[in-house]
Protein backbone atom coordinates (compact mmCIF):
# COMPACT_ATOMS: atom_id res chain seq x y z
CA UNK A 1 0.00 0.00 0.00
CA UNK A 2 1.21 3.48 -0.80
CA UNK A 3 2.05 6.52 1.32
CA UNK A 4 2.96 4.80 4.54
CA UNK A 5 3.29 7.51 7.17
CA UNK A 6 6.42 6.92 9.16
CA UNK A 7 5.42 9.38 11.85
CA UNK A 8 2.00 10.30 13.05
CA UNK A 9 0.85 13.91 13.18
CA UNK A 10 -2.23 14.48 15.25
CA UNK A 11 -4.86 16.68 13.62
CA UNK A 12 -4.80 19.97 15.59
CA UNK A 13 -7.93 20.50 17.68
CA UNK A 14 -8.24 24.04 16.23
CA UNK A 15 -8.87 22.54 12.80
CA UNK A 16 -12.00 20.89 14.17
CA UNK A 17 -13.21 23.62 16.51
CA UNK A 18 -15.71 24.87 13.91
CA UNK A 19 -17.81 21.83 14.80
CA UNK A 20 -18.23 23.20 18.31
CA UNK A 21 -16.74 22.09 21.57
CA UNK A 22 -19.72 22.08 23.89
CA UNK A 23 -21.03 18.99 25.63
CA UNK A 24 -23.73 17.23 23.59
CA UNK A 25 -27.19 16.50 25.01
CA UNK A 26 -27.91 12.84 25.68
CA UNK A 27 -31.65 12.88 25.08
CA UNK A 28 -31.32 12.52 21.30
CA UNK A 29 -29.71 9.15 21.96
CA UNK A 30 -32.64 7.59 23.82
CA UNK A 31 -35.76 9.74 23.68
CA UNK A 32 -38.62 8.23 21.60
CA UNK A 33 -40.01 11.69 20.77
CA UNK A 34 -36.64 12.75 19.36
CA UNK A 35 -36.44 9.52 17.45
CA UNK A 36 -39.80 10.18 15.83
CA UNK A 37 -38.65 13.60 14.64
CA UNK A 38 -35.42 12.05 13.42
CA UNK A 39 -37.35 9.43 11.50
CA UNK A 40 -39.36 12.12 9.76
CA UNK A 41 -36.66 14.72 9.18
CA UNK A 42 -33.62 12.50 8.57
CA UNK A 43 -34.55 9.02 7.46
CA UNK A 44 -37.61 9.85 5.39
CA UNK A 45 -35.74 12.75 3.75
CA UNK A 46 -32.27 11.34 3.04
CA UNK A 47 -30.90 8.90 0.52
CA UNK A 48 -30.72 5.60 2.36
CA UNK A 49 -28.49 2.76 1.21
CA UNK A 50 -30.46 -0.44 0.70
CA UNK A 51 -28.64 -2.81 -1.63
CA UNK A 52 -25.90 -3.35 -4.19
CA UNK A 53 -26.29 -3.65 -7.96
CA UNK A 54 -24.77 -7.14 -7.88
CA UNK A 55 -27.87 -8.39 -6.05
CA UNK A 56 -30.04 -7.71 -9.07
CA UNK A 57 -27.76 -8.84 -11.90
CA UNK A 58 -30.32 -9.80 -14.54
CA UNK A 59 -33.74 -8.69 -15.76
CA UNK A 60 -36.26 -10.05 -13.29
CA UNK A 61 -33.73 -10.31 -10.43
CA UNK A 62 -35.29 -8.91 -7.30
CA UNK A 63 -34.71 -8.51 -3.61
CA UNK A 64 -37.10 -7.67 -0.82
CA UNK A 65 -35.83 -5.02 1.53
CA UNK A 66 -37.59 -4.24 4.80
CA UNK A 67 -36.96 -0.82 6.27
CA UNK A 68 -38.31 -0.51 9.78
CA UNK A 69 -37.87 3.26 9.97
CA UNK A 70 -40.28 3.69 7.06
CA UNK A 71 -42.47 0.81 8.23
CA UNK A 72 -41.97 -0.30 4.66
CA UNK A 73 -41.10 -3.39 2.72
CA UNK A 74 -39.59 -2.62 -0.67
CA UNK A 75 -39.33 -4.71 -3.80
CA UNK A 76 -36.18 -3.84 -5.72
CA UNK A 77 -36.22 -5.32 -9.18
CA UNK A 78 -34.29 -5.09 -12.42
CA UNK A 79 -36.75 -4.57 -15.25
CA UNK A 80 -36.76 -6.15 -18.69
CA UNK A 81 -35.45 -2.77 -19.84
CA UNK A 82 -32.46 -3.33 -17.51
CA UNK A 83 -33.46 -0.46 -15.26
CA UNK A 84 -33.46 -1.11 -11.52
CA UNK A 85 -36.52 0.22 -9.70
CA UNK A 86 -37.90 0.18 -6.20
CA UNK A 87 -41.55 -0.31 -5.34
CA UNK A 88 -43.47 -0.67 -2.16
CA UNK A 89 -43.97 -4.39 -1.73
CA UNK A 90 -47.67 -3.75 -1.48
CA UNK A 91 -50.42 -4.91 -3.81
CA UNK A 92 -52.48 -1.91 -4.94
CA UNK A 93 -55.68 -3.98 -4.77
CA UNK A 94 -55.97 -4.26 -1.02
CA UNK A 95 -52.48 -3.91 0.35
CA UNK A 96 -51.23 -7.47 0.64
CA UNK A 97 -47.46 -7.82 0.66
CA UNK A 98 -46.62 -9.03 -2.77
CA UNK A 99 -43.32 -10.83 -2.32
CA UNK A 100 -42.39 -13.06 0.57
CA UNK A 101 -38.99 -14.31 -0.63
CA UNK A 102 -35.87 -12.38 0.32
CA UNK A 103 -34.54 -12.57 -3.23
CA UNK A 104 -35.13 -14.35 -6.52
CA UNK A 105 -35.71 -13.96 -10.21
CA UNK A 106 -39.02 -13.90 -12.03
CA UNK A 107 -40.61 -12.12 -14.94
CA UNK A 108 -43.88 -11.26 -13.19
CA UNK A 109 -45.09 -10.78 -9.65
CA UNK A 110 -48.47 -12.19 -8.73
CA UNK A 111 -50.23 -11.29 -5.53
CA UNK A 112 -51.30 -14.51 -3.82
CA UNK A 113 -54.59 -13.04 -2.56
CA UNK A 114 -56.54 -12.37 -5.77
CA UNK A 115 -53.85 -12.87 -8.39
CA UNK A 116 -53.26 -9.34 -9.58
CA UNK A 117 -50.10 -9.67 -11.61
CA UNK A 118 -47.43 -7.04 -12.20
CA UNK A 119 -44.50 -6.69 -14.60
CA UNK A 120 -40.94 -5.94 -13.61
CA UNK A 121 -41.69 -2.28 -14.34
CA UNK A 122 -44.49 -2.29 -11.76
CA UNK A 123 -47.35 -2.10 -14.27
CA UNK A 124 -50.49 -4.12 -13.62
CA UNK A 125 -50.49 -6.76 -16.35
CA UNK A 126 -53.62 -8.66 -15.46
CA UNK A 127 -56.23 -8.97 -12.76
CA UNK A 128 -59.05 -11.54 -12.64
CA UNK A 129 -62.51 -10.13 -13.33
CA UNK A 130 -61.02 -6.66 -13.62
CA UNK A 131 -64.09 -5.27 -15.42
CA UNK A 132 -65.93 -5.41 -12.12
CA UNK A 133 -63.61 -2.78 -10.65
CA UNK A 134 -64.11 0.93 -11.01
CA UNK A 135 -60.55 1.87 -11.84
CA UNK A 136 -58.12 1.88 -14.78
CA UNK A 137 -55.28 -0.59 -14.96
CA UNK A 138 -52.93 2.32 -15.52
CA UNK A 139 -53.82 3.59 -12.07
CA UNK A 140 -53.06 0.27 -10.43
CA UNK A 141 -49.28 0.08 -10.85
CA UNK A 142 -47.08 -0.73 -7.90
CA UNK A 143 -46.24 2.37 -5.91
CA UNK A 144 -42.69 3.35 -6.78
CA UNK A 145 -40.03 4.71 -4.49
CA UNK A 146 -37.12 6.79 -5.79
CA UNK A 147 -34.04 4.67 -6.32
CA UNK A 148 -30.65 5.83 -7.60
CA UNK A 149 -27.22 4.28 -7.83
CA UNK A 150 -23.66 5.41 -7.24
CA UNK A 151 -20.56 3.27 -7.04
CA UNK A 152 -22.65 0.10 -7.28
CA UNK A 153 -24.62 1.07 -4.19
CA UNK A 154 -28.38 1.49 -4.44
CA UNK A 155 -30.06 4.18 -2.39
CA UNK A 156 -33.75 4.97 -1.94
CA UNK A 157 -35.40 8.19 -0.92
CA UNK A 158 -38.96 8.51 0.37
CA UNK A 159 -38.97 12.25 -0.30
CA UNK A 160 -40.15 13.16 -3.80
CA UNK A 161 -38.54 16.59 -3.45
CA UNK A 162 -35.09 15.44 -2.38
CA UNK A 163 -32.18 16.42 -4.67
CA UNK A 164 -30.75 13.70 -6.94
CA UNK A 165 -28.40 11.21 -5.26
CA UNK A 166 -25.30 12.63 -6.93
CA UNK A 167 -25.98 16.12 -5.67
CA UNK A 168 -26.56 14.67 -2.24
CA UNK A 169 -23.26 12.77 -2.24
CA UNK A 170 -21.36 15.81 -3.50
CA UNK A 171 -17.62 15.42 -4.00
CA UNK A 172 -17.68 12.03 -2.30
CA UNK A 173 -19.57 10.48 -5.22
CA UNK A 174 -16.35 10.26 -7.23
CA UNK A 175 -14.44 8.79 -4.33
CA UNK A 176 -17.11 6.16 -3.83
CA UNK A 177 -16.85 5.25 -7.49
CA UNK A 178 -13.15 4.54 -7.05
CA UNK A 179 -13.58 2.20 -4.13
CA UNK A 180 -13.63 -1.60 -4.49
CA UNK A 181 -17.35 -1.65 -3.71
CA UNK A 182 -17.99 0.05 -7.04
CA UNK A 183 -16.56 -2.95 -8.86
CA UNK A 184 -17.92 -5.61 -6.53
CA UNK A 185 -19.74 -8.57 -7.99
CA UNK A 186 -20.40 -10.41 -4.74
CA UNK A 187 -20.10 -9.99 -1.00
CA UNK A 188 -20.12 -11.65 2.39
CA UNK A 189 -22.55 -10.34 4.96
CA UNK A 190 -23.17 -10.49 8.67
CA UNK A 191 -25.78 -8.62 10.61
CA UNK A 192 -26.79 -7.97 14.17
CA UNK A 193 -29.60 -6.62 16.28
CA UNK A 194 -28.55 -4.26 18.98
CA UNK A 195 -30.34 -2.70 21.92
CA UNK A 196 -28.98 0.76 21.20
CA UNK A 197 -29.76 3.97 19.40
CA UNK A 198 -28.56 4.08 15.81
CA UNK A 199 -26.31 7.09 16.41
CA UNK A 200 -24.66 5.59 19.45
CA UNK A 201 -24.08 2.43 17.43
CA UNK A 202 -22.78 4.26 14.38
CA UNK A 203 -20.58 6.57 16.47
CA UNK A 204 -18.65 3.64 17.82
CA UNK A 205 -17.33 3.08 14.33
CA UNK A 206 -16.33 6.66 13.73
CA UNK A 207 -13.90 7.14 16.56
CA UNK A 208 -10.63 5.34 17.22
CA UNK A 209 -10.25 6.52 20.82
CA UNK A 210 -11.57 3.15 22.04
CA UNK A 211 -9.38 0.90 19.87
CA UNK A 212 -6.58 0.24 22.30
CA UNK A 213 -8.97 -0.57 25.12
CA UNK A 214 -11.63 -2.57 23.33
CA UNK A 215 -9.57 -4.19 20.58
CA UNK A 216 -6.12 -4.65 22.13
CA UNK A 217 -5.66 -7.93 20.27
CA UNK A 218 -8.12 -7.99 17.38
CA UNK A 219 -7.27 -4.42 16.36
CA UNK A 220 -3.65 -4.52 17.40
CA UNK A 221 -2.29 -3.88 13.90
CA UNK A 222 -3.95 -0.47 13.71
CA UNK A 223 -2.38 1.00 16.82
CA UNK A 224 1.20 1.42 17.94
CA UNK A 225 4.37 3.45 17.46
CA UNK A 226 3.74 7.12 17.91
CA UNK A 227 -0.03 6.67 17.47
CA UNK A 228 -1.06 4.67 20.51
CA UNK A 229 -4.72 5.43 19.94
CA UNK A 230 -4.64 4.67 16.21
CA UNK A 231 -6.13 8.08 15.46
CA UNK A 232 -6.83 8.91 11.82
CA UNK A 233 -4.25 10.66 9.68
CA UNK A 234 -6.79 13.11 8.27
CA UNK A 235 -10.46 13.98 8.53
CA UNK A 236 -12.69 15.76 6.07
CA UNK A 237 -16.27 16.96 5.78
CA UNK A 238 -18.58 17.36 2.81
CA UNK A 239 -22.04 18.66 3.63
CA UNK A 240 -23.62 16.09 5.95
CA UNK A 241 -21.01 13.46 5.03
CA UNK A 242 -17.54 12.97 6.43
CA UNK A 243 -14.35 11.03 5.86
CA UNK A 244 -11.19 9.96 7.62
CA UNK A 245 -8.00 8.45 6.34
CA UNK A 246 -6.91 5.49 8.41
CA UNK A 247 -3.41 5.86 9.75
CA UNK A 248 -0.92 3.45 8.16
CA UNK A 249 1.03 1.79 10.89
CA UNK A 250 4.60 1.55 9.52
CA UNK A 251 5.29 -1.47 11.73
CA UNK A 252 2.00 -3.29 12.23
CA UNK A 253 2.07 -6.05 14.80
CA UNK A 254 0.95 -8.88 12.53
CA UNK A 255 1.07 -12.45 13.79
CA UNK A 256 2.63 -15.08 11.48
CA UNK A 257 -0.56 -16.90 10.52
CA UNK A 258 -2.40 -13.61 10.17
CA UNK A 259 0.24 -12.36 7.76
CA UNK A 260 0.18 -15.61 5.79
CA UNK A 261 -3.60 -15.48 5.54
CA UNK A 262 -3.57 -11.89 4.29
CA UNK A 263 -0.89 -12.67 1.71
CA UNK A 264 -3.08 -15.37 0.18
CA UNK A 265 -5.51 -12.71 -0.95
CA UNK A 266 -2.96 -10.32 -2.43
CA UNK A 267 -2.28 -11.82 -5.90
CA UNK A 268 -5.90 -11.66 -7.09
CA UNK A 269 -6.26 -8.12 -5.72
CA UNK A 270 -3.07 -7.09 -7.52
CA UNK A 271 -4.24 -8.59 -10.79
CA UNK A 272 -7.56 -6.84 -10.47
CA UNK A 273 -5.80 -3.52 -9.90
CA UNK A 274 -7.46 -3.15 -6.51
CA UNK A 275 -4.28 -2.48 -4.56
CA UNK A 276 -3.60 0.86 -6.22
CA UNK A 277 -6.96 2.56 -5.83
CA UNK A 278 -6.63 6.13 -4.52
CA UNK A 279 -8.89 5.84 -1.47
CA UNK A 280 -7.59 2.53 -0.15
CA UNK A 281 -7.05 3.91 3.36
CA UNK A 282 -10.27 5.87 3.51
CA UNK A 283 -13.43 5.65 5.49
CA UNK A 284 -16.31 7.43 3.78
CA UNK A 285 -19.34 8.16 5.94
CA UNK A 286 -22.54 8.92 4.09
CA UNK A 287 -25.20 10.64 6.10
CA UNK A 288 -27.07 9.33 7.88
CA UNK A 289 -26.24 5.69 8.47
CA UNK A 290 -23.74 4.18 6.02
CA UNK A 291 -20.01 4.05 5.89
CA UNK A 292 -17.63 2.40 3.47
CA UNK A 293 -14.04 1.36 3.95
CA UNK A 294 -11.78 1.22 0.91
CA UNK A 295 -9.12 -1.12 2.33
CA UNK A 296 -8.57 -3.59 -0.54
CA UNK A 297 -8.08 -6.66 1.67
CA UNK A 298 -11.20 -5.84 3.68
CA UNK A 299 -13.45 -3.52 1.68
CA UNK A 300 -16.59 -3.31 3.73
CA UNK A 301 -19.73 -1.30 4.21
CA UNK A 302 -21.55 -0.93 7.49
CA UNK A 303 -25.11 0.32 7.66
CA UNK A 304 -26.97 0.92 10.90
CA UNK A 305 -30.73 0.86 10.39
CA UNK A 306 -32.76 2.47 13.15
CA UNK A 307 -35.70 0.52 14.55
CA UNK A 308 -36.67 2.57 17.57
CA UNK A 309 -34.97 5.05 19.90
CA UNK A 310 -33.06 2.22 21.54
CA UNK A 311 -33.00 -0.55 18.94
CA UNK A 312 -31.07 -0.84 15.70
CA UNK A 313 -29.96 -3.37 13.12
CA UNK A 314 -26.44 -3.37 11.76
CA UNK A 315 -25.46 -4.88 8.43
CA UNK A 316 -21.82 -5.38 7.48
CA UNK A 317 -20.87 -6.42 3.98
CA UNK A 318 -17.42 -7.26 2.74
CA UNK A 319 -17.47 -6.58 -0.98
CA UNK A 320 -15.47 -8.70 -3.39
CA UNK A 321 -14.68 -8.47 -7.08
CA UNK A 322 -15.21 -11.81 -8.81
CA UNK A 323 -15.98 -15.24 -7.43
CA UNK A 324 -13.43 -17.13 -5.35
CA UNK A 325 -10.93 -18.22 -7.97
CA UNK A 326 -9.20 -20.99 -6.03
CA UNK A 327 -8.67 -22.42 -2.56
CA UNK A 328 -6.17 -19.75 -1.52
CA UNK A 329 -8.49 -16.99 -2.58
CA UNK A 330 -11.42 -18.57 -0.75
CA UNK A 331 -9.33 -19.05 2.34
CA UNK A 332 -8.13 -15.41 2.35
CA UNK A 333 -11.68 -14.14 2.06
CA UNK A 334 -12.94 -16.41 4.83
CA UNK A 335 -10.18 -15.19 7.12
CA UNK A 336 -10.75 -11.54 6.21
CA UNK A 337 -14.46 -11.66 6.99
CA UNK A 338 -13.97 -13.59 10.24
CA UNK A 339 -11.28 -11.14 11.32
CA UNK A 340 -13.37 -8.03 10.89
CA UNK A 341 -16.29 -9.74 12.61
CA UNK A 342 -14.03 -10.35 15.60
CA UNK A 343 -13.40 -6.64 15.89
CA UNK A 344 -17.02 -5.66 15.46
CA UNK A 345 -18.33 -8.05 18.08
CA UNK A 346 -16.16 -6.40 20.71
CA UNK A 347 -17.85 -3.10 19.93
CA UNK A 348 -21.38 -4.40 20.41
CA UNK A 349 -20.85 -5.02 24.10
CA UNK A 350 -19.71 -1.45 24.75
CA UNK A 351 -22.46 0.12 22.68
CA UNK A 352 -25.20 -1.60 24.67
CA UNK A 353 -23.56 -0.59 27.93
CA UNK A 354 -23.52 2.98 26.69
CA UNK A 355 -27.20 2.82 25.83
CA UNK A 356 -28.07 1.50 29.27
CA UNK A 357 -26.16 4.32 30.88
CA UNK A 358 -27.65 7.05 28.74
CA UNK A 359 -31.20 5.73 28.98
CA UNK A 360 -31.05 6.04 32.77
CA UNK A 361 -31.20 9.79 32.32
CA UNK A 362 -28.33 10.20 34.77
CA UNK A 363 -26.47 12.43 32.31
CA UNK A 364 -27.90 15.51 30.69
CA UNK A 365 -24.83 15.79 28.50
CA UNK A 366 -21.90 13.77 27.23
CA UNK A 367 -18.57 14.81 25.80
CA UNK A 368 -16.75 14.45 22.51
CA UNK A 369 -13.06 15.23 22.27
CA UNK A 370 -11.50 16.52 19.06
CA UNK A 371 -10.66 13.00 17.86
CA UNK A 372 -14.36 12.19 18.22
CA UNK A 373 -15.15 14.97 15.78
CA UNK A 374 -16.94 12.69 13.35
CA UNK A 375 -19.42 11.75 16.08
CA UNK A 376 -19.99 15.41 16.81
CA UNK A 377 -20.49 16.14 13.14
CA UNK A 378 -23.15 13.44 12.88
CA UNK A 379 -24.95 14.86 15.90
CA UNK A 380 -24.79 18.38 14.47
CA UNK A 381 -26.17 17.26 11.13
CA UNK A 382 -28.98 15.26 12.70
CA UNK A 383 -29.87 17.84 15.28
CA UNK A 384 -30.10 20.75 12.87
CA UNK A 385 -32.62 18.77 10.81
CA UNK A 386 -34.57 17.68 13.85
CA UNK A 387 -34.71 21.18 15.31
CA UNK A 388 -35.77 22.67 12.00
CA UNK A 389 -38.46 20.05 11.60
CA UNK A 390 -39.68 20.56 15.16
CA UNK A 391 -39.94 24.31 14.57
CA UNK A 392 -42.01 23.73 11.49
CA UNK A 393 -44.25 21.30 13.32
CA UNK A 394 -44.55 23.68 16.25
CA UNK A 395 -43.08 21.08 18.57
CA UNK A 396 -40.97 22.07 21.50
CA UNK A 397 -38.05 19.79 22.20
CA UNK B 1 -9.94 -56.28 4.44
CA UNK B 2 -10.49 -53.54 1.90
CA UNK B 3 -9.63 -50.09 3.17
CA UNK B 4 -12.19 -47.25 3.25
CA UNK B 5 -11.44 -44.36 0.87
CA UNK B 6 -9.13 -41.88 2.58
CA UNK B 7 -10.80 -38.98 4.35
CA UNK B 8 -8.24 -36.52 3.03
CA UNK B 9 -6.04 -36.34 -0.08
CA UNK B 10 -2.76 -38.26 -0.02
CA UNK B 11 -0.17 -36.64 2.18
CA UNK B 12 -2.62 -35.19 4.67
CA UNK B 13 -3.22 -38.30 6.78
CA UNK B 14 -1.88 -36.45 9.82
CA UNK B 15 -4.96 -34.20 9.75
CA UNK B 16 -7.50 -37.05 9.56
CA UNK B 17 -8.17 -37.03 13.33
CA UNK B 18 -9.53 -33.49 12.92
CA UNK B 19 -11.92 -34.17 10.06
CA UNK B 20 -15.00 -35.23 11.97
CA UNK B 21 -14.87 -32.18 14.20
CA UNK B 22 -13.64 -29.44 11.88
CA UNK B 23 -14.44 -30.30 8.24
CA UNK B 24 -17.68 -28.38 8.27
CA UNK B 25 -19.44 -26.75 5.34
CA UNK B 26 -20.70 -23.18 5.49
CA UNK B 27 -19.03 -20.10 6.92
CA UNK B 28 -21.72 -19.63 9.57
CA UNK B 29 -21.36 -23.23 10.77
CA UNK B 30 -17.58 -22.88 10.93
CA UNK B 31 -17.91 -19.68 12.93
CA UNK B 32 -20.39 -21.37 15.29
CA UNK B 33 -18.07 -24.32 15.73
CA UNK B 34 -15.27 -22.00 16.76
CA UNK B 35 -17.49 -20.75 19.59
CA UNK B 36 -18.77 -24.19 20.53
CA UNK B 37 -15.33 -25.80 20.75
CA UNK B 38 -13.04 -25.85 23.76
CA UNK B 39 -9.77 -23.99 24.14
CA UNK B 40 -7.94 -27.32 24.08
CA UNK B 41 -9.65 -28.44 20.88
CA UNK B 42 -8.83 -25.17 19.15
CA UNK B 43 -5.23 -25.20 20.26
CA UNK B 44 -4.71 -28.79 19.17
CA UNK B 45 -6.25 -28.13 15.77
CA UNK B 46 -4.28 -24.93 15.22
CA UNK B 47 -1.02 -26.61 16.25
CA UNK B 48 -1.57 -29.51 13.86
CA UNK B 49 -3.19 -27.74 10.88
CA UNK B 50 -1.52 -24.32 10.97
CA UNK B 51 1.82 -25.63 9.66
CA UNK B 52 -0.02 -27.55 6.90
CA UNK B 53 -1.83 -24.54 5.44
CA UNK B 54 0.66 -23.91 2.63
CA UNK B 55 0.74 -27.54 1.53
CA UNK B 56 -3.02 -27.89 1.70
CA UNK B 57 -3.72 -24.77 -0.32
CA UNK B 58 -1.02 -25.65 -2.86
CA UNK B 59 -2.64 -29.04 -3.37
CA UNK B 60 -6.15 -27.58 -3.66
CA UNK B 61 -5.16 -24.62 -5.83
CA UNK B 62 -4.19 -27.06 -8.56
CA UNK B 63 -7.87 -27.92 -9.05
CA UNK B 64 -11.04 -26.06 -9.88
CA UNK B 65 -13.69 -26.21 -7.13
CA UNK B 66 -15.96 -28.25 -9.40
CA UNK B 67 -13.24 -30.90 -9.74
CA UNK B 68 -12.83 -31.43 -5.99
CA UNK B 69 -13.15 -34.97 -4.74
CA UNK B 70 -14.96 -35.44 -1.41
CA UNK B 71 -11.50 -35.69 0.19
CA UNK B 72 -10.46 -32.37 -1.40
CA UNK B 73 -13.63 -30.75 -0.17
CA UNK B 74 -12.96 -31.97 3.36
CA UNK B 75 -9.45 -30.56 3.20
CA UNK B 76 -10.82 -27.23 1.96
CA UNK B 77 -13.42 -27.11 4.74
CA UNK B 78 -10.73 -28.02 7.24
CA UNK B 79 -8.59 -25.09 6.11
CA UNK B 80 -11.57 -22.74 6.18
CA UNK B 81 -12.28 -23.80 9.77
CA UNK B 82 -8.63 -23.18 10.46
CA UNK B 83 -9.13 -19.55 9.43
CA UNK B 84 -11.62 -19.13 12.27
CA UNK B 85 -9.65 -21.13 14.76
CA UNK B 86 -6.44 -19.26 13.98
CA UNK B 87 -8.13 -16.01 14.91
CA UNK B 88 -9.20 -17.53 18.21
CA UNK B 89 -5.82 -18.99 19.08
CA UNK B 90 -3.28 -16.66 17.51
CA UNK B 91 -5.02 -13.30 17.84
CA UNK B 92 -7.71 -13.39 20.49
CA UNK B 93 -6.03 -15.78 22.90
CA UNK B 94 -7.30 -14.98 26.39
CA UNK B 95 -9.98 -12.62 24.98
CA UNK B 96 -11.60 -15.39 22.95
CA UNK B 97 -13.90 -16.74 25.63
CA UNK B 98 -15.15 -13.31 26.61
CA UNK B 99 -15.91 -12.14 23.10
CA UNK B 100 -17.53 -15.36 21.83
CA UNK B 101 -21.10 -14.59 23.01
CA UNK B 102 -20.97 -11.16 21.37
CA UNK B 103 -19.55 -12.60 18.18
CA UNK B 104 -22.34 -15.15 18.02
CA UNK B 105 -24.81 -12.29 17.87
CA UNK B 106 -23.36 -11.26 14.52
CA UNK B 107 -25.19 -13.66 12.25
CA UNK B 108 -23.30 -14.60 9.13
CA UNK B 109 -25.86 -14.25 6.36
CA UNK B 110 -23.73 -15.23 3.39
CA UNK B 111 -20.17 -15.64 2.18
CA UNK B 112 -18.51 -16.47 -1.10
CA UNK B 113 -17.45 -19.86 0.29
CA UNK B 114 -21.12 -20.76 0.76
CA UNK B 115 -21.84 -21.41 -2.90
CA UNK B 116 -23.92 -24.55 -3.09
CA UNK B 117 -23.91 -24.99 0.68
CA UNK B 118 -27.13 -25.76 2.57
CA UNK B 119 -28.35 -22.69 4.40
CA UNK B 120 -27.65 -22.17 8.07
CA UNK B 121 -29.71 -20.03 10.40
CA UNK B 122 -27.09 -19.02 12.92
S1 LIG C 1 -54.74 -7.85 -2.39
FE1 LIG C 1 -53.45 -8.36 -4.03
S2 LIG C 1 -54.76 -9.17 -5.48
FE2 LIG C 1 -56.07 -8.64 -3.86
FE1 LIG D 1 -14.39 -0.74 17.65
Amino acid sequence: MNDVASTFKRIPAEDLAWLGTNPVPTKPYYDPAYFELERQSVFLKSWIHVAHLCEVPEPGSFIRCDLEFARASLLIVRGRDDRVRAFHNVCPHRGTQLVDEAAGRQSKFSCPYHMWTFGTDGALLSAPDFDAFHVDKADCSLVSVRLEECGGLLFVNFDQDAPPLRDWLGAYAERLEQMPVARATTFAQYSYDIAANWKLTYDNFQENYHLRFIHPRSGGAGIGGDNQFGYPATMGFEGPHRTQRIWSNPAPDLKPFQRAAAMRGIPPLAEQGLLDLPYGRDYLAFFPNLFIIGTPTQPFSHTVYPISADRSRGVVRVYWVGEDRDASHRFAREYSVAQIRDIHCEDIAMIERGQNGLASGALKHMHFQSMEALCRHLFNEVDSRVQEHARRMGDVL
Amino acid sequence: MSSAPPLLPAGFGDLEPFVSRWAVDGTARRAALRSASTVAEREAFFAAAGPRLDDALASLDAKAFAAYSPADQRLMDLMLSLAHVALAVEIQGPDEVRSAPWRDRMRIDRSTADEGVRPCSN
